[in-house]
């Protein structure tokens, strides 16, 4: 057990919650999961880590600052990631009608605990 | 992105591929070295260099892989300052290639594992199935063919032998 399990573990416990994840920015790899059933986690890393990247140098290159919170709204569900100094994000996967507040607070206290 | 196949049926997949997964070189190649297609390469040199290291490169892990740990080592990935490359075996019904991917930070080895996996199922569907029994490889026409090849690849006629 890595010691990120008990932080993924209480987000993946938020009502609509489907998947968290740590996930090295760089290199779009999963470090640590907590999964409901039918997540592919692989798949939802590489994604996720791609988008966090590509938000943030647009960030930068629109002279924005550093990205706080990125959130992606789909048809099925949403993406949730935030990001802090070092190249770990932390992704949540939720359903469509899942507490964005609540998850944003979560994750935030998440990135505290991470850094 | 130029690309270019000794075997028609691989363009389409590998095509998804490197657009996909936004590699900036792409080559598939027999285990032996001989190349059946490329993307992004512009010199025939190269491509016969980089077949060579490949096959040879994925040989070496393999056979490490069997003395560390039993089973051949599947996939490679090596890490340079501006560019990388992942070099993984692909399973068809005509048989197994090998495919080196090298892709710079508009991608990551994660994307590129996951349209490799895509890469994997679209040729395993597309190969149609081997006609007959291979001929035994030997030096002469090792050669022949990869000359063969490279003229496919690159446009021009084979050079007489």
């Amino acid at each position: 057990m890595t010691p990120f399990r008990p932080m993924l573990e209480a987000l993946t416990r938020q009502r609509g919650v489907r998947a968290s994840l740590i996930v090295s920015e760089n290199d779009g790899l999963v470090v640590d999961s907590s999964l409901r059933f039918d997540q592919d986690g692989d798949r939802v890393a590489a994604l996720a880590a791609s988008m966090y990247r590509k938000a943030r140098l647009s960030a930068r290159a629109a002279r924005l600052g550093a990205v706080a919170f990125l959130q992606l709204d789909a048809e099925r569900g949403r993406v949730c990631a935030v990001g802090g100094r070092s190249d770990l994000v932390i992704v949540v996967v939720a359903d469509p009608a899942a507490n964005v507040g609540l998850i944003r607070v979560e994750l935030f206290k998440a990135l505290e605990s991470l850094e | 992105m130029n690309i270019a196949t000794v075997e028609p049926w691989v363009e389409a997949p590998l095509r998804r591929f490197v657009d996909d997964a936004r590699a900036r070189l792409a080559l598939l190649l027999h285990p032996s070295g001989q190349v059946v297609a490329q993307a992004g390469f512009t010199r025939e040199v190269d491509v016969m260099t980089a077949c060579a290291l490949a096959a040879a490169s994925h040989a070496t892990s393999g056979e490490l892989g069997k003395r560390v740990d039993g089973h051949a080592f599947r996939s490679l990935h090596y890490t340079g300052p501006d560019r990388q490359l992942f070099l993984s075996p692909v399973n068809t019904a005509r048989g197994a290639y090998i495919c080196l991917t090298v892709f710079n930070g508009e991608s990551s080895l994660g994307l590129v594992r996951m349209y490799f996996e895509e890469l994997c199922h679209d040729l395993a569907a597309a190969a149609p199935p081997l006609p007959a029994a291979p001929r035994p490889t030997i030096a002469a026409d090792f050669e022949l063919d990869l000359n063969r090849n490279l003229a496919a690849l690159f446009g021009r006629e084979p050079a007489a032998t």
